[in-house]
C-alpha cells in the first residue's frame, strides 16, 4: 500500500516537472493548436491563371495573437524580402489565412486564402488547401475572376 | 520688332506652355491611388442573387471600412458597430494603378455555422469613389465551382468619408 502511494507521488512529481520544463521552454503548451507565432509556409500553386505548371513559394509568416478577438493579423515575407499583411481566424484546429500575394509586378498577381488544420500539438499544418483568385477577369467563373487551387504546408519556427 | 521675330517668339512661348502643361498632366497620371482612409461601402446583388448557391448570405449592410498603410503593411478593418463594438473583421489590400484588391476574413461568432473569406476587386472612379465586386468563398465544399468552395459574388460602390489618418502613410 505504502509503496503504491510512493509510486503515485513520484509519478505526480515527474508530471509536474515535465509540465514546468515545457512551460519554461516557452513552447505554447496551453495554446497547443493555436496559430499565433512564427511559421514557414511552403505553398504550391499554378504559375498563373490556367497554367498547368506549378511553382513553390516559401514564405515566412508572423502571426500575431488575436487578443480575445475572432481575428488576428499576419505579416508574410517572401524570399525576395517583400512583406505583405494578412488576416487570420481559427476555430478549433481549423485555421484560415487571407492575404494579397507579394508580387514583383511582372507576373500575374492574386489574392490568396489558405485553409488548414493546425496539428502536431500546434507545430504543423499538413495538406492545407489554397484558393487563389487571380487578377484576370473571367465571366464564366462564379468568382468573376480566374481561380486556381493549390496546397500548402506550415511548419512552426517559434 | 519685325513680324518674323514676333512669330518666332510666339512659337517659342507656345512650345514652352505646351511642354509645361504636358509635364503637369504626366505628374497627375503618375500619382498613385490609395485606399488608405475611411470608406462607406454599399453592396447590391448581381442578377438578383441574394444568397450563395448553398444558401449562405451576408445580407447587404453598409460597411464602414478603414484602410491603413504603415510602411509595406496595408491593413483594413470593417467597423461593424451596428452589430457590436468589438465586431471588427480584418483584412488587407493592394493597389495596381486605378484598380485595387482586398482580402478579408468573415466574422463568424457561431462556430457551428459556415464561415469564409471575402475578396474585393474594384477600381477608382475618382480618388474618393470606388466600385467593383466582392467574392465570398465560404468554407463549404461545392464541387460545381472551379475553386471547389461555395462561391457568391455581389457588387459594391464606395465613397471615401475620411482621408488617411494623420501620421500614417498616404
Amino acid at each position: 500500500m505504502i509503496s503504491r502511494a510512493k509510486h503515485s507521488f513520484r509519478l505526480a512529481v515527474l508530471m509536474l516537472l515535465a509540465a514546468a520544463t515545457l512551460l519554461m521552454s516557452g513552447i505554447p503548451v496551453s495554446a497547443a493548436a493555436k496559430l499565433a507565432g512564427q511559421w514557414m509556409l511552403t505553398i504550391n500553386i499554378p504559375e498563373g491563371p490556367n497554367s498547368s505548371t506549378n511553382r513553390t513559394l516559401v514564405l515566412n509568416m508572423a502571426v500575431s495573437p488575436r487578443n480575445g478577438s475572432l481575428h488576428g493579423r499576419v505579416a508574410i515575407t517572401d524570399e525576395a524580402g517583400r512583406t505583405v499583411s494578412g488576416a487570420w481566424r481559427q476555430v478549433g484546429k481549423r485555421a484560415s489565412i487571407a492575404f494579397e500575394m507579394p508580387c514583383p509586378g511582372d507576373v500575374p498577381c492574386a489574392s490568396v486564402i489558405l485553409l488548414g488544420k493546425v496539428k502536431g500539438g500546434g507545430f504543423v499544418i499538413k495538406n492545407g488547401t489554397v484558393i487563389v483568385m487571380w487578377d484576370t477577369p473571367n465571366d464564366r467563373n462564379p468568382a468573376l475572376y480566374d481561380t486556381s487551387n493549390g496546397s500548402f504546408r506550415g511548419d512552426r519556427l517559434q | 520688332m519685325s513680324r518674323s521675330v514676333r512669330f518666332v517668339a510666339l512659337l517659342a512661348i507656345l512650345s514652352c506652355v505646351t511642354q509645361a502643361s504636358g509635364g503637369r498632366s504626366t505628374a497627375v497620371v503618375q500619382e498613385e491611388r490609395t485606399l488608405a482612409g475611411e470608406w462607406i461601402v454599399r453592396s447590391t446583388p448581381i442578377d438578383g442573387k441574394l444568397t450563395s448557391p448553398k444558401g449562405i448570405t451576408l445580407g447587404f449592410p453598409d460597411r464602414d471600412m478603414v484602410f491603413e498603410q504603415q510602411g509595406d503593411l496595408r491593413t483594413g478593418v470593417v467597423l461593424r458597430e451596428d452589430v457590436g463594438q468589438d465586431v471588427r473583421p480584418l483584412g488587407t489590400w493592394r493597389v495596381m494603378g486605378d484598380e485595387f484588391s482586398t482580402a478579408f476574413q468573415l466574422w463568424c461568432p457561431d462556430t457551428n455555422g459556415p464561415c469564409g473569406s471575402i475578396v474585393m476587386r474594384g477600381k477608382f472612379v475618382r480618388d474618393d469613389k470606388i466600385n467593383g465586386t466582392m467574392t465570398a468563398f465560404f468554407d463549404v465544399d461545392d464541387p460545381s465551382t472551379p475553386s471547389g468552395f461555395d462561391t457568391w459574388t455581389f457588387s459594391f460602390a464606395g465613397n471615401r468619408v475620411a482621408p488617411a489618418a494623420t501620421g500614417g502613410a498616404k
